[in-house]
């Protein structure tokens, strides 16, 4: 079953500036997002008898939830590193806060990601430098793999080869998301970009280009949960995670099954089943989008277009600004900057609060933040709801 | 092929009689005695039913090619640079499993999706890796 519970809400939710925040380590970036999530409700660090989150990518360290209990002062009932991958990770640490509130294990729990991932890596690299290796390195690093660009690569190439789709499919989720972080002021990409700018961009690992792959950046997110009955005490604009459903099928990309069985589908459909509602129903989609891929991908397995056509749907306008169901308001990991994907639920619930400024989607009641670890590897549908 | 660089595995009691094996020219797949399964990659126990029966058998060294990317940057420092453009591929083996591996040879920039391959083993430090060629295309 998809069902997390109604007795704990979500309450509050913040973010650092992202980009690059030299001199800053992975713990003050998660005690920034933190102290900022709590402003966001009115609460402070003495409130705090929870905290969830995950340790850096970049340079993995254990414990990381002491770490920063203790950076922030604060001795919490429940202290828990969550590590399932991508923006599966951020949905889980919800979970494990909802469900450790509405058990008593602790009364409010702040969720919190963030890292130094672009000024914290080593001169010279390129992507996002995973020094906690995902386990498949013997049959994968012999074969010229290494980081996550061809492993996406490999998936697009055959996307393109299944359906017939294109670089102007893979360009059009590129060219969306930029227009939505045009609109964020807290976003790394300030120019807006045209196919053709997609098209002429430097080749990486064919097909993707450099206008296909997401932003390492520095940054952080948190999000703030507690029973909904103190949040009703306290007077807090609360949202619910309606549900949450994942779905893990291989980790290496060397056992990717065909494009049709992975994951995100049955995550998707368990998830709509749970919450009660359907695609229809859905003001606004947070899709993680490591790589232009992954929003193709995703839009068809969770029924917004049929297979291999998701590059049609996109050019209706239904994912731009203004658009019937805007996909990454926020501007994604492709155009505002990889925080995981925790920003992509820090954006869903303040779009559901109400406080997304100029590009608040009116009246928004529902969204659905969906994310994949590895190379879809583990892939999970959560829906949200404002209350 | 000249001037390859690979990074080379650390064979684990699991993995080692794959690797011995591609020093003989051979690529070996595990096959589980219980319930036949064939697999991919190396392990102690089969994934399919659990059992711990399994024996090393020679596969026949044929593919298709499921998909492939020409990579153009070296992710972690310099030392990919000698290689670049290399070629990763997924390829689906006549046994029925998929494996990454690295397309070589003369044809590697004309890949495409379904065609037919097959093993080709290359030297690095004394390690022989199992790539991929192309059959010569017109």
């Amino acid at each position: 079953m998809a069902k997390v519970t109604d007795e704990a809400v979500i309450i509050g939710m913040g973010e650092t500036p992202v980009g690059k925040l030299p001199g800053m380590s992975s713990v003050q970036i998660q005690a920034l997002a933190v102290h900022n999530a709590l402003k966001s409700c009115g609460l402070s660090i003495k409130d705090v008898d929870g905290l969830v989150n995950l340790d850096p990518y970049g340079i993995p360290q254990s414990m990381f939830s002491t770490t920063l209990a203790e950076h922030l002062g604060i001795k919490p009932s429940f202290c828990v590193t969550v590590d399932v991958g991508g923006t599966v990770t951020g949905m889980t640490m919800l979970q494990q806060a909802i469900w450790a509130v509405s058990s008593g294990h602790c009364k409010t729990a702040v969720c919190v990601y963030g890292e130094n991932a672009l000024t914290g890596r080593p001169q010279g690299a390129h992507g996002f430098q995973l020094q906690n290796l995902l386990g498949g390195e013997e049959w994968e690093e012999p074969f010229g793999l290494q980081g996550m660009v061809t492993p996406y690569a490999l998936v697009t190439q055959r996307y393109f080869h299944d359906y017939g789709a294109t670089e102007a499919d893979t360009g059009a989720v590129a060219v969306s998301t930029r227009q939505h972080a045009l609109l964020n002021d807290n976003s790394m990409m300030k120019k807006p970009i045209t196919l053709e700018d997609h098209n002429k961009s430097r080749m990486i690992c064919s097909p993707l280009r450099l206008l296909d792959c997401s932003l390492v950046a520095d940054g952080g997110g948190a999000i703030v949960v507690t029973s909904a009955a103190n949040a009703r005490r306290i007077g807090a604009k609360m949202v619910r995670m309606k549900a949450f459903a994942m779905r893990m099928t291989h980790n290496s990309v060397a056992l990717i099954p065909d494009i049709e069985d992975i994951g995100m589908a049955d995550a998707g459909q368990r998830a709509f089943e749970e919450a009660g509602v359907g695609p229809k129903d859905m003001d606004m989609l947070q899709l993680h989008d490591a790589f232009t891929i992954s929003v193709l991908v995703t839009l068809d397995a969770l029924g917004f277009s049929k297979p291999g056509e998701a590059g049609n749907y996109i050019r209706t306008g239904a994912t731009a600004p203004g658009g019937k169901c805007p996909v990454n308001t926020h501007g994604g990991l492709l155009s505002q900057a990889h925080i995981g994907g925790m920003l992509h639920l820090v954006e869903a619930v303040r779009q559901l609060r109400g406080e997304a400024g100029k590009r608040q989607i009116p009246g928004a009641r529902h969204a659905l933040v969906s994310g994949n670890g590895g190379i879809f590897s583990i892939c999970g549908v959560s829906i949200l709801e404002r209350i | 092929m000249e001037n390859i660089y690979a990074i080379l595995p650390a064979p684990t009691r699991e993995s080692a009689p794959f690797w011995e094996g591609c020093n003989r020219d051979e690529l070996l797949l595990q096959q589980c005695q219980a319930c036949k399964h064939v697999f991919y990659y190396a392990r102690s126990f089969c994934p399919r039913c659990g059992d711990d029966k399994l024996i090393w058998q020679a596969a026949s060294g044929k593919g298709i090619v499921y998909s492939f990317s020409h990579v153009h940057v070296s992710f972690y420092g310099p030392r990919w640079e000698s290689q670049i453009p290399y070629t990763s591929a997924l390829i689906d083996l006549a046994e029925g499993v998929r494996m990454l591996s690295r397309i070589t040879g003369p044809e590697r920039e004309r890949v495409s999706i379904g065609d037919s391959v097959s093993v080709s083993f290359v030297e690095y430090e004394g390690q022989k890796l199992p790539f991929f060629a192309l059959a010569q295309k017109d």
